[in-house]
């Protein structure tokens, strides 16, 4: 499989991030967004024409939203990522999307300059992070480890942790956030994890 | 940081580190800074009393160890770094620090005992009633609250004083509730439900923040969380 790929796109990474979780080797073809603009040469557009990143060559498929790609990957490689009887699943995938809206876009804004509105991103992210350390709270209190009442992460746990992990990088603050924290903290700590500029991998040699 | 309001303490006696203190800060008193089950083996929180960031974490017999978050050879977040059995490991360079705040391990010098004077700045901890408890140089033991289940803490952007009148204002049946001052603008509102209903706690606990947070100065450049 060849995946299409920007470094420091957390939608990319969310690729990068599942394959690593479940050991699945990728092809890498690394673009070069900006300056470049790789992804808005006629070629590019020619295979994904809505000219985003990133895209996962799977055979005669293509596949064009990350999203997909994430549940792609689970259904070939681990069906217990995408429990698809589960609508909760949804939710959670959309906040994913939601907070690369907010919490990404705000990232993208102080760290790539890009354009945008970044105090209402902020503003929007505060919301949604806000949700999200509640609902974690209260699922460690009732024994739960991840965004699903599940005993093992899913791919929405993947999708919200490249955007929450490395959202300081955006203005935002995971200080009073502890659940947060602490559910970073296991999702670094699964076998197979893969970093990504500003997210810190496990440090070698610690005995856990 | 705001100014000393200096009503309860003797500037004179000041040495030249004493922080800042304002309403609702003082250095003599213990602040609740977390829940107990917020410190979990192997994890390093974080959190900021009177405007000093601290990193919390457990050796493996489960003590607490409360450390100002710097650390002390080139000032990174200690809360950046990881527990490593009975030590925690800076993120930058890998020094250890060890239970009482002293560095035990510089790897770019493995050969050289480290100097006693390199040491984590150690903060005064204390377990009481399912809260972990720090401050400046409290007195005594931490106040004593009835027994319950530690709620989810609530912050607030606005100071400490601002949030503890609000709370004065209206009777809390069935919740013990104090204020933890995190900076100058924000402050979080920790405590313990009686009846365990921690569902309704939060619930309550919300609508305060959002009748706090609708009156007084608009939004500042206080963090805010959860």
């Amino acid at each position: 499989m060849i995946l299409y790929d920007a470094h420091h796109l957390a939608p990319c990474y969310a690729v990068r991030l599942l394959a690593g979780l479940l050991g699945v080797p990728l092809t890498l073809a690394p673009m070069d967004v900006y300056p470049g603009h790789d992804d808005q040469t006629d070629a590019f557009l020619d295979l994904a024409p809505a000219g985003r990143l990133p895209v996962l060559i799977d055979g005669d498929r293509v596949l064009g939203d990350w999203q997909e790609i994430l549940a792609h990957l689970a259904l070939g490689h681990g069906p217990a990522w995408f429990p698809a009887d589960k609508p909760a699943l949804i939710g959670w995938l959309g906040l994913a999307r939601d907070l690369g809206g907010s919490a990404g876009l705000a990232r993208m804004i102080d760290t790539f300059g890009a354009a945008g509105d970044a105090a209402a991103a902020r503003a929007e992210a505060d919301r949604l992070l806000d949700h999200a350390e509640r609902h974690l709270w209260f699922a460690e209190r009732a024994g739960g480890q991840w965004l699903l009442p599940r005993p093992t992460p899913t791919i929405a746990d993947v999708g919200c942790f490249v955007f929450i992990a490395p959202c300081e990088d955006g203005g935002l603050s995971l200080r009073d956030r502890p659940a947060l924290r602490r559910w970073c903290d296991r999702v670094r700590f699964l076998p197979g994890f893969v970093a990504m500029s500003g997210v810190f991998p496990p440090m070698a040699n610690t005995p856990r | 940081m705001s100014a000393n309001d200096g009503g309860t303490f003797d500037a004179g006696a000041r040495p030249d580190f004493w922080p800042d203190f304002w309403p609702g800060f003082s250095p003599g008193d213990w602040y609740a800074i977390a829940a107990d089950h917020d410190v979990i083996p192997g994890h390093i929180y974080r959190t900021t009393l009177g405007g000093h960031d601290l990193a919390v974490w457990r050796t493996r017999d489960g003590t607490v160890q409360i450390w100002r978050d710097r650390c002390p050879h080139r000032g990174v977040r200690l809360s950046l770094g990881e527990v490593a059995g009975d030590e925690l490991r800076c993120q930058y360079h890998a020094w250890r620090f060890a239970r009482g705040g002293a560095c035990t391990y510089i790897p770019a010098q493995p050969a050289m005992k480290v100097p006693g004077t390199i040491h984590a700045e150690v903060w005064p901890a204390a377990e009481a009633g399912g809260l972990i408890w720090s401050g400046i140089d409290p007195q005594g033991a931490p106040p004593a609250l009835p027994a319950g289940t530690v709620v989810r803490a609530l912050p607030v952007a606005r100071p400490a004083a601002v949030v503890a009148e609000a709370l004065a204002e209206t009777d809390w049946p069935g919740l013990a509730l104090v204020v933890q001052p995190a900076d100058a603008q924000s402050a979080i509102v920790r405590g313990v439900a009686t009846d365990g209903d921690c569902l309704a706690a939060d619930r309550l606990l919300r609508a305060l923040r959002r009748r706090i947070e609708q009156n007084g100065p608009e939004q500042n450049g206080g963090e805010r969380g959860a």
